[in-house]
């Protein structure tokens, strides 16, 4: 079947109206069991709109569209998403189509072909124009194929049985990398255990400062040296020069300042630095734990002037140590007083924007990381309190108050920023703003409320915030430094455990997919026809059950070597279906020895012996033996044979019979051959004496039965009468004569005899020179035909018919030579040339030849 | 990027009918055992995935029929076998008598295969017929590994398995090798002309 051809039966399964434009016959659906399964694939038009069908066909390729189901649709419409990739293994070859329509999401595997891209073309027209049309189409027509069009197709696809399962060479387990990282995930905990890593994260905005002090007094406090240092700047640098040239000295100012005090009872390394403008971000780690940290990476967001530039925005530094992900953010949001709203949206923004590019996997956010800390400027300030209550509170240390009107606070506490991250309790007096170089509040004619802008917040599990504190002795700047202490419990892998469990999923998947190779149960192996006669069929049943989890298709295959996948007397059907889970088949196997097949039992070339091999794609191989004796029939013995059997065929023995069969050339008339075989002579004797004025003769066929009758009559030897009616007897006739290995006249006479068969004299050479037994039997039959058309008047014969008749049989085609298919006219031709090589012994005396011998 | 498996062999078992071809394959790919016999009237297979040296190799073990009448029938599923696991029966001598028809057998129909001799069923002293030593002995004459197992007892299976995997892996890798080196070679031959017309 070709491409159109297959097309035209996925038309049918549709409306005249509805169009099929495209369709793809080798597709795979990716189900989400993870199962490949083969699919049709249909673009369908109606008026303008568009949808595509993917199809389950019961047999490939579909014959009818009675084969075909529809499983999925998907209309396209606006919300339409066709994406395309290549399997990495295999670019060239296979490309994968994931298409999106509404809220289902299929993949299928497709093999490259040319037509891929017609569809492909197809699919993304209906796309475009779709698009194009201001309004959603509302695909009525789709409803008739599907009226749950709105509920989870998946699930009703499930229920369907699937198609054909995919082939041997690969495993039908898809996407198998993702269930293991699935699986492995599921038993993290199994192989792996936490450590505790101390955390020292500060935040100062230095107001265009150099570091002129010592920083000691805030890096340096603690009883221990911190695992990871995380320390942020912001205004660093306020020149227009940094601003529009993203270049500082102070960079590598502060940097080595931050390097010089950090704590010295442990040797650090950088993990990263990062700088926007002004805004700096810096994570050290100690030496020892520096082999654990991988996958750094940084990324920087502004969202200063047009809500781009780098005044304002955030600068990210993320990397993973032993197992677990973290995200350090430094942050300095829109400034003034009532601009709250602003800094929400700065915070939302450097969330959004923030990409963190790894090679070979997709893109991370801030959000993906197991530890989030977020530090820097945030600059919320206090509103609705008057700056000298809130001095006057703040220096009594009575910070709750205050903190009640901080609008981080209220932010955070309504969820408009910082959704999900914790802040530790504010024990320290507000940051921002003093005289720098001081202690005092800001005395400037502004005269703004102090504000906690600097502030540092965390997310993730296993997080404790043990210190979190400012540090009002380093004032050079308007704002004072602030610093949290975090103690961080990090997942660290076990490798040994991790082997183990690794193995485990591993296995568990095998079993898996062992367990999705399609296996049957076959109630019979070995199947025994017992006895066989000639011409007699013989019918056994097996029952092939599908015990597997998956539609299975079974077939009968060839063994090494061999042409067909049985012998000529064996028919097998089906032998070839496909077969649904817990679904049975059941296989008729039914043996016939003919005309063709009877005379190479007899001659022991073929016995009744073979062995199937019953393949199910994707799966094993069962073989299948059929066994059986063959009762041998003078119908398949050679004419020397006959000749030489004085008794019934019945009492030769078998292998007697064999070597008479082999021999058979060598056949020479004595006193104990017949001149022609006694089977012969009683059917024609018979007809003869009772049937010459029978109307039909030759021509209206016999009873099965009947010629079974007298098959048994001739193999036994009965003294009975000849059972059956006279057509029967006839037909009996020509079946023995057809069921010789060789014909009549010997194959390789054949030719000459049709290039004679113009020329009587030509035609009576040949006869003259037969083999002594064939003609006997051909003179023989043809004396006898001549005296049925004496009687013409009565049986209604003519001797064109009868040497067409009888021609077929004289001169029959070897079946063995594989000769090019003839033409009806060159058979015709041959044909009748064969009937008037026979016709010039129908109506000439040739008397002369029989007392020639 | 996400890979299924670097390698994909082809294993082969065959020996004796009743030997315990099938239970090894049970054994191995899931881990179970089934005392009752059911005859393989066909050929079987399962998977297995094993990671060595950090490559990830993906079985497919073939379990054949191994009674007389389907040997030839079977011998064509020897093609493209990248190793073939013979088995005996120790508590049998005439399985193991046999072994040296299936190895005559693996060379009729392979060209160059890695091979084990594994006696199964190595789980009752008082029946074993088959010692230990004759076993080695003809296995070193011929040049295989020899493994006792059991599969009912699920001993010495996954090291079977796991030797003649690393055999089969080591043959791949040598070859690739060889391949490297006669590439190698061609480029070094070409080098060599492009001087030599210098010279003249």
């Amino acid at each position: 079947m070709n491409h159109d051809e297959i097309k035209s039966v996925v038309q049918e399964k549709f409306l005249s109206s509805e169009r099929v434009t495209a369709f793809l016959c080798d597709a795979k659906v990716l189900h989400p069991e993870w199962v490949k399964k083969d699919r049709l694939l249909a673009i369908v038009e109606y008026g303008d709109e568009k949808a595509v069908f993917c199809l389950f066909t019961s047999c490939y390729p579909p014959k009818s569209f009675t084969d075909l189901s529809i499983e999925i649709v998907l209309p396209i419409d606006k919300s339409f998403k066709c994406e395309i990739d290549n399997k990495p293994s295999d670019p060239e070859a296979i490309l994968y189509l994931n298409l999106q329509s509404r809220s289902n999401k299929y993949k299928f595997e497709i093999q490259m072909t040319p037509r891929v891209d017609t569809f492909v073309d197809d699919l993304f027209r209906g796309i475009e124009a779709v698009n194009k049309v201001p309004t959603q189409p509302d695909f009525v027509w789709l409803k008739k194929y599907s009226g749950k069009i709105n509920n989870d197709i998946l699930t009703h696809t499930m229920s369907i049985p699937g198609g054909v399962p995919h082939t041997q060479t690969s495993a039908p387990v898809a996407i198998r990398e993702s269930l293991i990282k699935h699986k492995m995930s599921d038993k993290e905990y199994e192989y792996t255990f936490t450590k505790k890593f101390s955390i020292f994260c500060g935040t100062w905005n230095v107001n265009d400062k150099s570091p002129v002090i010592p920083l000691k007094g805030w890096l340096s406090v603690d009883k221990e040296p911190p695992d990871i240092y995380a320390v942020g700047f912001q205004e660093l640098d306020l020149s227009k020069e940094t601003f529009l040239f993203d270049q500082t000295f102070r960079e590598d100012e502060w940097y080595n300042a931050v390097i010089n005090y950090v704590d010295k009872r442990a040797k650090y390394v950088k993990v990263e630095k990062v700088r926007l403008v002004g805004m700096m971000l810096i994570v050290l780690i100690k030496e020892k734990h520096y082999s654990h940290v991988r996958n750094i990476v940084c990324d920087t967001v502004g969202t200063g002037i047009m809500g781009k530039m780098g005044n304002k925005g955030g600068v990210t530094i993320r990397f993973d140590l032993h197992s677990t992900s973290l995200c350090f953010v430094n942050s300095h949001l829109a400034a003034h007083v009532e601009e709250y709203e602003r800094r929400n949206q700065d915070f939302r923004d450097i969330c959004n924007r923030t990409r963190f590019v790894q090679p070979n996997q997709l893109p991370k956010a801030i959000k993906d990381h197991d530890h989030i800390y977020w530090l820097g400027d945030l600059n919320y300030r206090i509103t609705e309190l008057d700056p000298v209550t809130v001095k006057k509170l703040v220096s009594d240390n009575n910070f709750v108050p205050v903190l009640e009107w901080d609008q981080l606070k209220q932010q955070h506490k309504n969820k408009n920023v910082f959704a999900g991250y914790n802040e530790g309790e504010i024990n320290f007096k507000p940051t921002y703003k003093y005289d720098p170089g001081t202690d005092n509040w800001d005395s400037s004619e502004k005269n703004r409320a102090p504000a906690w802008c600097d502030r540092i917040f965390w997310r993730g599990q296993n997080v404790v915030q043990l210190a979190y504190r400012s540090h009002p002795s380093l004032n050079i700047s308007d704002h004072k430094p602030v610093s949290a202490i975090f103690n961080s419990s990090i997942k660290i892998i076990d490798e040994e455990k991790y082997r183990k469990v690794y193995e485990e999923v591993i296995k568990q998947l095998d079993k898996m997919e062992n367990e999705l190779i399609p296996q049957v149960k076959v109630d019979r192996t070995e199947i025994d026809f017992g006895t066989v006669r000639y011409l007699e069929l013989q019918v056994r049943t097996i029952t092939i059950k599908n015990i597997g989890k998956l539609p299975v298709e079974f077939e009968f295959i060839k063994k090494l070597d061999e042409t067909n996948f049985c012998k000529e007397w064996l028919i097998v059907e089906p032998y070839k279906k496909c077969i649904c889970a817990e679904e049975t088949c059941e296989i008729q196997l039914k043996v016939l020895i003919n005309k063709t097949s009877a005379c190479k039992m007899n001659a022991g070339t073929d016995k009744l012996y073979d062995i199937l091999v019953l393949h199910l794609y994707g799966g094993k191989d069962i073989f299948i033996t059929i066994n059986g004796t063959y009762q041998r029939s003078c119908f398949g013995c050679s004419i020397e044979v006959l000749v030489n059997l004085n008794m019934p065929i019945k009492e030769v023995p078998v292998g007697k019979l064999i070597e008479l069969e082999n021999k058979r050339d060598q056949c020479v008339s004595n006193q104990s051959t017949y001149s022609i075989p006694k089977e012969i002579w009683f059917l024609v004797d018979h007809i003869y004496l009772h049937g010459l004025k029978e109307p039909n003769l030759f021509e209206q066929p016999g009873f099965h039965s009947e010629i079974l009758q007298i098959r048994d009559w001739l193999d036994s030897g009965s003294v009975d009468p000849i059972p059956g009616s006279i057509h029967s007897v006839a037909e009996a006739l020509l079946l023995l004569l057809e069921s010789t290995a060789d014909p009549i006249i010997p194959y390789n006479l054949q030719s000459v005899c049709l290039r004679a068969s113009a020329n009587y004299l030509q035609c009576k050479q040949i006869i003259m020179e037969l083999p002594e037994f064939r003609k006997n039997v051909f003179l023989y039959l043809c004396e006898f035909l001549q005296e049925a058309l004496q009687h013409s008047a009565e049986n209604g014969l003519d001797s064109k018919t009868l040497s067409t008749l009888f021609g077929a049989i004289f001169l029959r085609d070897n079946p063995n030579q594989t000769q090019e298919p003839q033409s009806r006219i060159n058979k015709q031709v041959i044909d009748k040339k064969k009937a008037q090589f026979v016709y010039h012994f129908l109506v000439n005396d040739h008397s002369d030849l029989i007392f020639s011998r | 990027m996400a890979r299924e498996f670097d390698h994909l062999f082809k294993l082969l078992i065959i020996g004796d009918s009743g030997v315990g071809k099938s239970c090894l394959l049970l054994r191995f790919a899931d881990n179970t055992f089934s005392g009752s016999y059911i005859t393989t009237i066909g050929v079987d297979f399962k998977i297995r995935t094993l990671e060595i040296n950090g490559e990830r190799v993906k079985l497919q073990i073939w379990d054949t029929a191994g009674q007389e009448r389907f040997r030839t029938i079977t011998s064509t599923y020897y093609r493209g076998t990248h190793g073939v696991i013979v088995v005996y029966d120790v508590t049998n001598g005439e399985s193991f008598a046999n072994v040296k028809r299936w190895l005559h057998e693996i060379e009729q129909n392979c060209d160059v295969v890695n091979k084990v001799l594994v006696g199964n069923k190595n789980d009752c002293p008082s029946r074993k017929v088959v010692v230990t030593e004759d076993a080695q002995r003809f296995a070193n004459q011929m040049n295989i590994p020899l493994f006792e197992t059991s599969a009912k007892e699920n001993i010495n299976v996954e090291e079977m398995f796991l030797t003649i995997t690393k055999m089969v892996l080591r043959s791949k890798l040598e070859m690739k090798e060889r391949q490297n080196v006669t590439s190698k070679d061609t480029v070094h031959l070409k080098n060599n002309i492009k001087t030599k017309k210098k010279c003249c």
